[in-house]
């Protein structure tokens, strides 16, 4: 797990950029050497359109006045406005990737555009995912201007696949639908990324997104059905915490730490305080969070890459709806006792499933390391624990609530 | 004992403050090692333990600060820890501290609050747990006014906590314990200041019972060394002490000479004091060695209600004889037996109605393995009781003991035993969640415990010699005498004398300890029941399992603890098809006339121990304020709720005999008989393994047990109200009633009473018979189609000729229910109206209708009473005929009249080009617009009214849906407008409602006020708090309001002024009930639904009138504020204050009110029709 700390960035970049830029947002095209770009296109690399990217003071204002068109007060939404901190973002994204042929990127929420532009400008191709109406006109005119370099799709990331059956009402949208849309096919689960996503968690919804996503990921289903697709999510610092908890760690270690942690790959690639971002609020506010228990200064920005083996031993996109189960029912009480867990779901013999697995028997079942928990499912599959019938009908409780 | 102090302990003054601050300040303390967790050994790898990690946590841990921890817990965990060196307290403390923090993350669950409105925890029919968040946030000091009435009420937690352990003790007859206890608080300074002289009191009253005098003399120094006074009690239970040892004269001389010295009368003693037991007698015999003539003060003559809405009620002059019952003295003696015997055995068991159908040997065999089971569980449940109860008395010796200890010994260990296999029985294979099963089996103990005293004191010898007496008052074959119900009863128990008083002395139990006794219990039966796993299929191997196991569900981002019983038992369970149902002996109606309301804490039931009013969990400040009244005030409440209860009830046969064939059959959704589970679609046939099912099949599934889930709980709601329908099908039974904190009235009795839906309805008859009389037969036919929803715009006269018309489909329906043409299905309520059938048809066919004698009860039904009584206060012209408070010839509806405004204001903006009104053209109707006027009334905003209006415009299919949002957004609007226009001064009077409520609420106060009757209300809103229970299978966090927090601005602002036209509402069903009662006529209600005999229709319909009249003649806005002006603006509290001014400025101008002349009510037919 790699998750090294990231310099704080571009916090004053919004100071220095104060003064405010009358220019329109036409984008300026320069000379394009056509067969030069077929080339590199093919290889997911286009050259740059040399967009101008507006400075900070206008981005805010593009918010603003988004934000005046709306009827009903839009959920709290961060952007990114600052131009430095938008090439920090893109450096990152563009980081550590394979020689290979580039995955596209989609860009979730892009608002005024100010991150779209850099990226654009450094010859990423870009699906823009806008929920936001207001702020498509813009979006569209830049799409129209370029020459395939970017494709804007009206739809809310946060509300892929709903789980409330009957027609989906866009903004939220299917999610076969967006791939289609954007021409990604599925590929295999060993194969590579076959697409980056950007984007920054709402607040209100942070940890249920959370869970949503991991529940996508265990069951191969929304996003996840296309493959390993690798997010790049600014998440609050407190919940980057919980993510990259240690065993024992109290508080910080949850079930949904032990969750992540076996599904996917962790790296921080960046941390940003929270005063960078500008919020979608009329008064202009930032919204800071507060947080009693884990320190929560800044967004992290977060690479979730899905482990390629996560499915090569005893989990299965089936049966991992019980493994999420499962290690939610013993991290509701973290200083538990693993054993009394076991004993407490009418286990037969868990005393010597566990010495098998060399667990200590006063062993608490938050000082479990994440591989643990999977070792100890996969053991528990083979001893036939499951087949319980009750075991079976509370994990299809469980899930009624945040999948399905 | 932690940090929590602060927080907890009572801060009567600055000395004590400090010095607590001093005992928790943390100071170095923080260096200390850290703790073991419980069951950390040392042989652990070092990979599990982070010790640095835990280390710099607990660090951090005890800098902070953790607040939401049980003033019960203080007192309860304070017990543990005997040694009261400070030096040692501090080092314990910081470990506690330490260790608490680390269980943060636990379960948490609010115990679900089922108990607030039906008084009953519905095993069954799942109340919903209501879940909790816990704040951990940092509390600012509060005002210095909130902290001292904050502080007063978290002692008086503490106290109760201390005074039911003390209790407890003179239970059990243990003085040696009772004053150990006592001496754990008396000798710390720090909590010394929880004890009271009541404390102290208890202790003596044991020692006194014993004959130790010496003790006593202990103990009254021990007061004067702490300088509290001693109080009449103390004197008597000294007295009695010495009565009892036959005291030498001066010794008793001394004592009266003390006695008089701290300002007391001898009188006072008897006038006063609670006696249990021969207490009395021996206090009597103690002043007679002194004073041998000594007679007993004459009792206080009975005062009478002053209030000039029932001075006539009250005169001596027109008191009229009690209506008398339809039973003898000796049938009424009989009846009370049997109540008597049924409450002393706390439950009873009956026969379910489905107990005819024919038993399987299926279920014959799986009866027997369960009755194998279960007599196996008794034992390994006695034997877990037991052993627990050795290890905790073990505990005793040992420097504290354990709290639950004295608990646990209060009744037989097969008491609890029997508890708990009965929680066991009722489990749903759903299960339960843990909050709400410790609280049922705590209370479950609390009740036998008040039944034992009960008995233990004499109290129940008492009521019974009382109520022999009291009978005569109701039954046929006696003298009339001329007194009301309450009045009757207090004059024998004056007359009485001597004996126990009724009154129990004060001994609730604190919620928080109800729940830790539950608790406990639910731990012993998780692990002491257990079932062979081969019990369904003998070939695996044999191996005893759990039968019930322990899980979490979540609920987004909660968790709440579960307790399931296992697959294999739910289907022996349900194998088995028992029917026999067990219920509290206070589930059922009574079976004689209930004991009279007296005071708040006598009436209704013999021995079940029941509020006069409800109230959410651990909320005390009714009962406070009811304590605090002078109980000539609550005089015509417990009269009306007399009268209420003291109506007599009769099963209609025919009709449950209907229902329950329906029942037995496949029920009937559309008739609202629920079907047996049986009868859910199954879902299609998935594939064994499920772990190769797709989404749609788990969702189909989930579905499926939704449904069944859903269907079982109505299944078994049905189940109970029949089957206790079929138990009393051929009894007389009768309803105690008492109320909400509002003074709206309810039966007592949770699953069958006149409240429930149509089925439940229809099945009552009233016992008493009256003629129908020469208008009866028709008020039954108008009553038919009131029923029938058909009809409701047109005039009586109508309705009737309507009924007149379809005579033919009425008997059609009374003769062949089943086969006939079936009219009575298609009506609202169809089972009211197949009874009203048969009974049209009875009375039709006899020779004389107006002399046939008839039991049903004819309903009159308020229109729209919450804006009546608006109408009515703001004397709103428009209103009121809107409302039918003016006399017109058909029907008016305010629902129609507001659609109307509405559409008019729709057109005058569509000519001038709103695009919106003109898009609405066509689409304004009654039905767009009765929700929003309905709930007005209860404080809708304009928020809820736009999603109210949003759902009625989605409905309509034409509306161009791009619309919706601003079409809604427009038309709530312009209702709210249409509102004010018609009635204009109810919107004022709604609004300086709820503006003096907020200004009320940000003072830091909880909003009060005084109903017409005198009846004192306290809004029970307040910011929720959660206390951590940490037991040993989960910690529970349980919302309590009794620690007297900040009332909760929102609620107390938005929902005073529907509370306040609820207190008018019951206050004008009291007085209707009051003065139907002085006309001899049956009165019930259910609310703003008045129920009596046909021939007494005109008569109620007239008294209600003239009461609705008598009621808003008074000034009833101009009392309240006045008498809120008292409370809050007295001057000399705070008169500087910005919000004083504020409060004082918007609670004097009372809102102007209109021309209605509010004598046309008597006139109006369809007020109330």
């Amino acid at each position: 797990m790699l998750a090294g700390r990231a310099p704080p960035g571009a916090a004053g970049c919004r100071r220095l950029l104060a003064a405010a830029l009358a220019a329109g947002l036409r984008p300026l095209l320069c000379g394009l050497r056509p067969c030069w770009a077929t080339a590199r296109r093919a290889a997911g690399q286009w050259p740059s359109p040399g967009l101008r990217v507006p400075e900070a003071a206008e981005a805010e204002r593009l918010v603003q006045q988004a934000q005046q068109l709306q009827r009903i007060r839009a959920p709290l939404r961060r952007f990114i406005a600052c131009p430095q901190l938008a090439r920090t973002v893109q450096r990152c994204l563009q980081g550590g990737a394979s020689p290979g042929p580039r995955p596209v990127l989609l860009e979730c929420a892009p608002g005024p555009g100010i991150l779209t532009r850099t990226l654009l400008n450094a010859g990423v191709r870009v699906v823009a995912l806008e929920s936001n109406s207001a702020f498509l006109p813009n979006l569209q005119s830049l799409e129209n201007s370029l020459d395939g370099q970017l494709k804007v799709i009206y739809g809310d990331f946060f509300r892929l696949d709903p789980l409330v059956t009957g027609t989906v009402k866009p903004p939220a949208m299917c999610s076969d639908k967006l791939f289609e849309t954007m021409g990604v096919a599925a590929v295999p689960w060993r194969a590579d990324v076959p697409l980056k996503i950007f984007g920054i968690l709402p607040q209100k919804k942070e940890r249920n997104t959370l869970w949503r996503l991991l529940f996508a990921l265990y069951e191969c289903s929304s996003i996840y059905r296309y493959g390993r697709v690798e997010l790049n999510i600014f998440i609050s610092e407190k919940e980057y915490k919980v993510l990259t908890a240690k065993p024992g760690e109290v508080r910080a270690y949850q079930a949904l730490t032990i969750l992540w942690q076996v599904g996917c790959e962790i790296q921080l690639l960046h941390m940003e305080p929270w005063s960078s971002f500008v919020t979608n609020l009329k008064n202009g506010g930032r919204a800071l969070p507060k947080s009693t228990w884990l320190p929560n200064d800044h967004l992290c920005l977060v690479r979730l890459t899905p482990q390629q083996n996560l499915f090569t031993g005893g989990l299965k996109p089936t049966n991992s709806s019980t493994f999420i189960f499962m290690v939610k029912q013993c991290l509701a009480r973290p200083r538990s006792r693993l054993t009394d867990r076991l004993n407490s779901w009418s286990l037969d013999n868990g005393g010597k499933l566990l010495r098998e697995l060399e667990i200590p028997d006063n062993a608490e079942t938050r000082n479990l390391y994440p591989e643990d928990y999977r070792r100890l499912f996969e053991a528990l599959q083979n001893s036939n624990m499951f087949t319980e019938t009750w075991f079976h009908d509370e994990v299809l409780d469980s899930i009624r609530n945040i999948n399905l | 004992m932690t940090v929590n102090k602060v927080e907890l302990a009572p801060l009567g003054n600055d000395k004590y403050q400090d010095l607590l601050q001093k005992v928790v300040a943390p100071g170095p303390a923080e260096e200390q090692p850290a703790p073991r967790g419980r069951g950390e050994s040392p042989v652990r790898p070092s990979n599990w333990v982070e010790k640095s990690k835990k280390e710099m946590y607990i660090r951090q841990l005890k800098v902070e600060r953790k607040l939401s921890i049980a003033a019960s817990r203080l007192a309860l965990e304070g017990q543990t820890k005997a040694k009261p060196k400070p030096k040692r307290k501090d080092k314990a403390k910081a470990k506690a501290k330490a260790k608490k923090r680390l269980k943060r993350p636990k379960a948490k669950v609010a115990a679900a609050q089922s108990q607030s409105h039906t008084g009953s925890h519905n095993v069954y029919a799942h109340s919903k747990p209501r879940v909790v968040v816990v704040k951990e946030a940092a509390k600012a000091q509060r005002p210095q006014t909130v902290l001292k009435n904050k502080d007063s009420n978290q002692h008086k937690v503490l106290q109760q906590t201390i005074q039911s352990n003390l209790e407890c003790f003179l239970f059990l007859q243990q003085p040696e314990e009772a004053e150990r206890f006592l001496l754990l608080y008396h000798r710390s300074p720090v909590k010394r200041r929880l004890l009271n002289v009541n404390a102290y009191n208890i202790v003596m009253r044991i020692w006194a019972r014993k004959g130790c005098l010496q003790r006593i003399n202990r103990l009254f120094s021990m007061l004067e060394s702490i300088g509290l006074q001693p109080s009449l009690d103390s004197y008597a239970a000294a007295l009695e002490c010495m009565g009892r040892n036959q005291s030498c004269t001066e010794a008793i001389q001394r004592c009266m000479q003390q006695l008089k010295n701290d300002g007391f009368h001898v009188d006072e003693l008897f006038q006063k004091c609670l006696f249990e037991e021969d207490e009395k007698e021996n206090v009597l015999r103690a002043i007679r060695i002194v004073q041998p003539n000594y007679q007993l003060p004459p009792p206080p003559s009975p005062q009478t209600c002053k209030s000039s809405l029932l001075r006539d009620f009250y005169s001596k002059e027109k008191m009229v004889s009690y209506p008398k019952l339809d039973f003898s003295v000796q049938e009424l003696q009989e009846r009370f037996q049997q109540q008597l015997e049924m409450e002393l055995n706390n439950t009873i068991t009956i026969e379910s109605v489905e107990s005819t159908k024919p038993l399987t040997p299926q279920a014959i065999k799986a009866r027997k393995l369960l009755a194998t089971l279960r007599s196996r569980w008794h034992d390994s449940i006695l034997q877990a009781l037991q052993k627990s109860k050795h290890s905790m008395s073990k505990l005793k010796t040992a420097s504290g003991y354990n709290i639950l200890y004295p608990y646990l010994c209060l009744l037989p260990d097969e008491e609890y035993v029997g508890i708990m296999l009965q929680i066991l029985n009722t489990l749903s294979p759903q299960g339960e969640s843990l909050a709400v099963l410790a609280r049922e089996l705590g209370s479950k103990v609390y009740n036998r415990y008040i039944t034992q005293r009960k008995l233990r004191s004499r109290q129940l010898e008492k009521v019974q010699e009382v109520y022999e007496d009291y009978i005569h008052l109701l039954a046929k074959d006696s003298q009339p005498d001329e007194y009301l119900p309450r009045e009757y009863w207090e004059k024998l128990v004056a007359e009485g004398g001597f004996g126990p008083s009724l009154n129990l002395k004060d001994c609730s139990w604190p919620y928080m300890l109800i729940m830790r006794l539950g608790m406990h219990m639910l731990e012993l039966l998780v692990h002491a029941v257990k079932v062979p796993r081969n019990a369904l299929n003998p070939h695996l191997e044999h191996k005893l399992i759990p039968v019930l196991y322990h899980v979490y569900s979540f609920r987004s981002s909660w968790q709440v603890g579960l307790i399931k019983p296992h697959p294999i038992f739910s289907q022996i369970v349900s194998d088995a098809a028992e029917t026999l149902l067990t219920f509290n002996s206070s589930a059922m109606p009574m079976l004689c006339p209930p004991v009279p309301w007296t005071s708040p804490h006598f009436g209704a039931f013999v021995l079940n121990d029941t509020k006069l009013m409800r109230f959410v969990d651990g909320a005390i400040q009714h009962q406070l304020l009811l304590e605090q009244c002078p109980p000539v005030n609550l005089h015509p409440v417990l009269d009306a709720l007399n009268q209420l209860g003291n109506c007599a009830w009769k099963i209609n046969q025919p009709v449950l005999d209907i229902i329950i064939s329906i029942f037995n059959d496949k029920g009937n959704e559309k008739l609202d008989i629920p079907p047996p589970i049986s009868e859910v679609p199954r879902p299609p046939a998935t594939p064994s393994n499920s772990s190769t099912w797709n989404k749609s099949q788990k969702h189909e599934l989930l579905l499926y047990k939704k449904k069944t889930a859903e269907m079982h709980s109505l299944r078994m709601d049905a189940l109970y109200k029949l089957s206790i329908a079929s138990y009393v099908r051929d009894k007389v039974f009768w309803f105690p009633h008492n109320m909400d904190f509002r003074g709206r009235t309810y039966p007592c009795p949770p699953y069958f009473n006149h409240l429930g839906n149509d089925v439940t309805r229809a099945i009552l008859l009233f016992a008493e018979g009256k003629p129908l009389g020469p208008k009866g037969l028709d008020w039954l036919k108008i009553h038919l189609i009131n029923l029938t929803g058909l009809k409701k715009r047109n005039p009586l006269q109508e309705r009737l000729e309507y009924a007149n018309e379809i005579m033919e489909e009425i008997l059609d329906s009374a003769d062949h229910p089943l086969t006939g043409r079936k009219w009575w299905m298609n009506t609202d309520e169809p089972w009211q109206a197949l009874a009203c059938c048969m009974e049209i048809a009875k009375a039709s066919r006899s020779p004389d209708p107006a002399a046939y004698i008839s039991h049903f009860p004819v309903h009159q039904d308020g229109s729209c009473n919450g804006l009546q009584h608006y109408a009515a206060l703001g004397r709103d012209l428009i209103g009121a005929i809107s409302v039918n408070l003016m006399p017109c010839n058909v029907p008016q509806d305010v629902y129609s009249a507001v659609a109307q405004q509405v559409e008019e204001f729709r057109k005058k903006d569509a000519e001038q080009g709103v695009k919106i009104a003109q898009v609405l053209q066509g689409f304004i109707s009654r039905k767009v617009v009765k929700q929003t006027v309905m709930t007005v009334v209860y404080g809708v905003t304009r928020y809820g009214g736009r999603l109210q209006m949003e759902k009625r415009l989605k409905e309509i299919d034409a509306f161009p849906e791009e619309y919706l949002w601003e079409a809604s957004h427009y038309l709530v609007k312009q209702v709210f407008n249409g509102i004010k226009e018609m009635f204009s001064a109810t919107r004022d009077i709604q609004n300086w409602l709820t503006e003096s409520a907020k200004l009320i609420a940000q003072s830091g106060q909880t909003v009060e006020w005084v109903t017409p009757l005198g009846l004192p209300i306290v809004q029970p809103y307040y910011r929720s708090k959660s206390t951590v229970l940490n037991c040993s299978m989960q910690h529970l966090s349980v919302k309590s309001s009794n620690s007297n927090q900040k009332p909760d601005t929102v609620k107390q602002k938005n929902a005073f002024p529907p509370n306040f036209i609820h207190s008018l509402d019951s206050t004008h069903m009291m007085l209707t009930a009051l003065h139907c009662l002085r006309q001899g006529m049956t009165f019930v209600s259910v609310h703003d639904c008045y129920w009596t005999h046909a021939l007494t229709v005109d008569i109620m319909n007239q008294i209600c009138r003239q009461q609705f009249v008598a009621l808003h003649s008074e000034k009833i806005l101009q009392d309240l504020s006045k008498f809120m002006l008292e409370k809050y603006c007295r001057p000399g509290r705070e008169t500087r204050a910005p919000w004083q001014k504020k409060l004082m400025d918007q609670l004097s101008n009372v809102p102007k009110t209109g021309k209605f002349n509010l004598k046309e009510v008597m006139d109006s037919t369809y007020f109330f029709s």
